[in-house]
C-alpha cells in the first residue's frame, strides 16, 4: 500500500513515515502544498494524509481541487485546528476524517486503516462474519455459532464498526464518533462500559474470545487465525 | 503656572471654539437688530416731525384764506408770544425783501412747487427769528402764498437729535456687552467641561500607570449624560478589572497544573536516563509519560474549547434538534455505565421538546454535567436525568444526585476555570467542566441553577423560550 504524507514539519512527517513503514505501508513525503498537489495527482496512492496548514498551498485547498479533478483516493486530514467548526469545514472539502494533533500514532493508524477499508471496491454486503460471530445486515441479526445474540440499538451499531474493522484497531474515538456521533470524550468510561457489555454477550460464554482491548488505543475484533 | 495651563487648555476646547463662534455670530445679529431699531426710529421721528409741520402749515394756510395776510400776522404774533420756548417758529416774509426759495433748497416737495421740506441751518434766516442760535438745525416747511408771501414753518432738530444720538450710544454699548456676556458664558461651560473632562483623563492615566481599581468620581445628585458616561465607562472598567483578575487567575492556575504533570514527566525521564533500567521498568516509564501527557493535553484542550466557546463561536453549525433524541442517547449511554457501577438511572423527557443551538456542545454540556454526578453519587445511589417544558415555555434540563452537592457560597464560584471543591481535590479532573457547562450554557443564552437534592445536587439547565431560530 502506498501512502502519501503532505506535512511541512518534517519531524512529524518522519515520525509517521516510519511508524507506517513500520506496519507495512510504503510512504512518499512531501512539505511543500504545491509539489504534494502535483505528486497527489501523478501516482496512484492509496491514501493520502494531509496537514491543514501547509507553506504553498492551504491543505483544503489540495483536497478541493483534488476531489474537483474526480480523484476520490481516501484522505485523512492533520491539523493543529481543532474545534467543532474546524473539522466540520475539514470534511466538507473532501475529507474522509479528521486528526487534531497532539494525537496518538494508533489513533492515525487506526483511523488510516478504517478509511482506507472504507474506500476499497467492496460488494454490497449482506453478511459480515468474523470467526463464528456472523451479522446480518438486512435482518440485522448477529448469531455465533448460528446461536441468536439479541443486542440493544446501539449495541448492534457498536458491533457491526467493530466487525467493518474487523483485524483492526478502532480507537475510543472513533466509536465515541461513529457510534454516538460525539466528538468530544466524556470523562466517565462510557465506552469501556458499552464494550465491556457487548463482550459479555458475544464472548463470556465462549472460549475463543473475539473482541479484545489494545492498551492504550482501543480495541479489535478478530478471530484467532487471522490475529497477529 | 496651572491657571495659565488650564486657560489654554479652555481655549483649545472645541466647546470654546464653537461658542467664540457662537458669541461672534450672535452680537453680528444683534448688532444688525439693533441698528435696524435705530433707523426705524429715525424714520419714524423725521416723518413725525413733518406731519407736524404739516398740520401747523394748514392750519395757518386756513386763517391765511379767510383773512388774507393781515389775519396770519395777528395770529403769528399770538403763536409766538404764547409759546415758551416756542416748538415751532415762524416766518412770514414777501419775496421782494427776502427770496427764501434761494436759501431754502428743497429735498421734499409737495403740491405743485408751492410747498417743499427742508433741513438746514437757521443761519440766513436767524435774524428774523427770535430765540434759535444760528448754527442750529432746523426742520422746515416753505409754502408759497400767491401774492408774493412765503410763509416758512421751522421746528428746531436739536431734540430730535439728542434724542437718537442717545439711542446710538446705548447700542454702541449694547453689542460689546453682549458679545462679552456671551463669551463668558462659552468659557464658563467649556470650563466645566475640561474640567469634568480632565477627571476622566486623569482617571484613565492612573490605570494605564497600574491602578486597575481607579474609577471615574461621580458628582452626586446629577444624571446628566456626562455622569452616565461616567457610570458606563465605570462599569467597563470592572468588567475589565474582573477579566484581569480572573486572567491572572487561570494563568496561575494552569502554570500551577501544569507544572506538576511536568515535573514528574522530568523526574521519570530523569531517573530513567541514571538508573540501569530492564526492559519492563523502561515501558513502565514510557506507559506513565504517555498518561501524563495525554492529561496536559487535554487541559489545553478543555481550556482552548472554553475560550472559543466564551469568544462566541460563528453559528454555522447551529441546527434544531430533538431534546427527546439527545436525552435518549445520553440515557442509553449512561445507563449501562449506571448498572456497571452500581447506581440507579432515571431518564425522563416531557414529549416533543426541541432547542435551536450546537448538538454537539449541548451534549457535551450534558456529559460533562452528568459525569460529575457519577463521579460524585456513591454506591446505591440514584442519578436523575429529566427534560420538562417549565410555564413560560423554557425547556429545563435537569440532573440530579446523591452526592456530596455544592456548599451555597460556592456556587458562583465552581464555574471558574480550575476551581475545585476541596472535597474533590483527591478526585481525578482538571477543573474545567464546569467552566466548559457555563461557557456553553452563556453561548446557549441558557440559565444554570443549583439546588439541594436531598442530600444530592440538582442542576438546572433552563434554556430560554426564544432560543429558537430566530435569535
Amino acid at each position: 500500500m502506498q501512502i502519501l504524507i503532505i506535512e511541512d514539519d518534517t519531524q512529524t512527517a518522519r515520525f509517521i513515515q516510519k511508524g507506517l513503514q513500520e506496519s507495512g505501508y510504503v510512504v512518499d513525503h512531501e512539505a511543500d502544498g504545491q509539489s504534494g498537489l502535483e505528486r497527489a495527482m501523478a501516482n496512484q496512492y492509496d491514501a493520502l494524509i494531509i496537514d491543514r496548514m501547509l507553506p504553498g498551498l492551504d491543505g483544503l485547498k489540495i483536497i478541493e481541487r483534488l476531489r474537483g479533478q474526480g480523484f476520490n483516493v481516501p484522505i485523512l486530514v492533520l491539523s493543529a485546528l481543532g474545534d467543532v467548526d474546524q473539522r466540520v469545514e475539514g470534511l466538507k472539502a473532501g475529507g474522509d476524517d479528521y486528526l487534531v494533533k497532539p494525537y496518538a500514532f494508533s489513533e492515525l493508524l487506526a483511523r488510516l486503516q478504517s478509511i482506507i477499508r472504507r474506500h476499497q471496491p467492496q460488494q454490497e454486503l449482506n453478511f459480515l462474519q468474523v470467526g463464528d460471530l456472523k451479522i446480518d445486515l438486512l435482518k440485522r441479526k448477529v448469531t455465533r455459532n448460528d446461536k441468536r445474540i439479541a443486542l440493544q440499538p446501539k449495541e448492534y451499531i457498536l458491533l457491526e464498526c467493530l466487525m467493518r474493522n474487523a483485524g483492526q484497531v478502532v480507537t475510543r474515538t472513533m466509536l465515541l464518533d461513529k457510534v454516538w456521533d460525539y466528538n468530544f470524550d466524556p470523562q466517565t468510561n462510557v465506552v469501556d462500559v458499552h464494550i465491556s457489555r457487548l463482550r459479555s454477550k458475544i464472548d463470556r460464554d465462549y472460549d475463543v474470545k473475539l473482541l479484545k482491548t489494545v492498551r492504550g488505543s482501543g480495541y479489535i475484533l478478530s478471530a484467532p487465525d487471522t490475529d497477529d | 503656572m496651572i491657571k495659565s495651563g488650564i486657560f489654554r487648555r479652555i481655549l483649545n476646547t472645541s466647546v470654546f471654539r464653537l461658542s467664540l463662534l457662537n458669541a461672534v455670530l450672535f452680537s453680528l445679529i444683534a448688532a444688525v437688530a439693533l441698528i435696524s431699531v435705530y433707523k426705524v426710529a429715525e424714520t419714524k421721528i423725521n416723518q413725525q416731525v413733518d406731519t407736524r409741520l404739516q398740520l401747523q402749515t394748514n392750519l395757518l394756510l386756513r386763517t391765511y384764506n379767510s383773512y388774507a395776510v393781515e389775519g396770519l400776522l395777528e395770529l403769528l404774533d399770538i403763536y409766538t408770544q404764547k409759546d415758551d420756548p416756542p416748538f415751532f417758529f415762524y416766518l412770514l416774509i414777501n419775496r421782494s425783501d427776502l427770496d427764501l426759495t434761494k436759501i431754502v433748497k428743497p429735498d421734499k416737495v409737495i403740491r405743485n412747487n408751492n410747498q417743499w421740506f427742508a433741513t438746514r441751518p437757521l443761519g440766513g434766516m436767524a435774524k428774523y427769528i427770535n430765540g434759535h442760535k444760528p448754527e442750529d438745525e432746523a426742520r422746515v416747511l416753505l409754502t408759497i402764498l400767491p401774492g408774493g408771501y412765503q410763509l416758512l414753518v421751522g421746528t428746531e432738530l436739536k431734540e430730535t437729535r439728542e434724542l437718537l444720538n442717545q439711542l446710538f450710544k446705548a447700542i454702541l454699548v449694547a453689542i460689546p456687552i453682549i458679545f462679552a456676556v456671551s463669551i463668558s458664558i462659552g468659557f464658563l461651560m467649556a470650563r466645566n467641561m475640561v474640567n469634568r473632562i480632565n477627571t476622566v483623563t486623569d482617571t484613565a492615566k492612573n490605570i494605564i500607570e497600574g491602578d486597575l481599581s481607579q474609577r471615574i468620581p461621580l458628582v452626586e445628585d446629577r444624571n446628566n449624560e456626562f455622569d452616565r458616561l461616567s457610570l458606563s465607562l465605570n462599569r467597563m472598567l470592572g468588567r475589565n478589572e474582573e477579566l484581569m483578575q480572573s486572567m491572572q487567575q487561570v494563568t496561575n492556575n494552569l502554570a500551577h497544573d501544569l507544572r506538576n504533570p511536568l515535573n514528574r514527566i522530568r523526574n521519570r525521564l530523569e531517573s530513567a536516563q541514571i538508573r540501569k533500567m530492564n526492559k519492563d521498568e523502561y515501558s513502565d516509564v514510557v506507559e506513565h509519560t504517555i498518561e501524563d501527557i495525554d492529561g496536559v493535553i487535554s487541559t489545553f484542550n478543555a481550556l482552548l474549547s472554553i475560550a472559543q466557546i466564551e469568544s462566541g463561536l460563528p453559528r454555522k453549525n447551529w441546527q434544531t434538534f430533538s431534546v427527546n433524541e439527545l436525552l435518549n442517547d445520553l440515557s442509553d449511554m449512561y445507563e449501562a455505565v449506571a448498572q456497571e457501577q452500581g447506581k440507579r438511572w432515571l431518564c425522563k423527557a416531557e414529549e416533543n421538546l426541541q432547542l435551536y443551538g450546537n448538538k454537539q456542545l449541548i451534549a457535551q454540556l450534558l456529559t460533562n454535567l452528568l459525569d460529575n454526578a457519577f463521579k460524585y453519587t456513591p454506591d446505591n445511589g440514584e442519578i436523575k436525568l429529566t427534560a420538562r417544558r417549565d410555564n413560560n415555555n423554557n425547556i429545563q434540563i435537569s440532573i440530579a444526585d446523591n452526592g456530596s452537592g455544592i456548599p451555597k457560597e460556592e456556587h458562583d464560584k465552581v464555574f471558574k476555570r480550575f476551581h475545585r471543591l476541596d472535597s474533590a481535590r483527591s478526585t481525578e479532573g482538571n477543573g474545567l467542566g464546569l467552566s466548559l457547562v457555563k461557557a456553553v450554557a452563556d453561548l446557549h443564552n441558557a440559565k444554570i441553577t443549583f439546588d439541594d437534592n436531598h442530600p444530592g445536587l440538582l442542576v438546572t439547565v433552563n434554556f430560554k423560550e426564544n432560543n429558537d431560530k430566530n435569535m
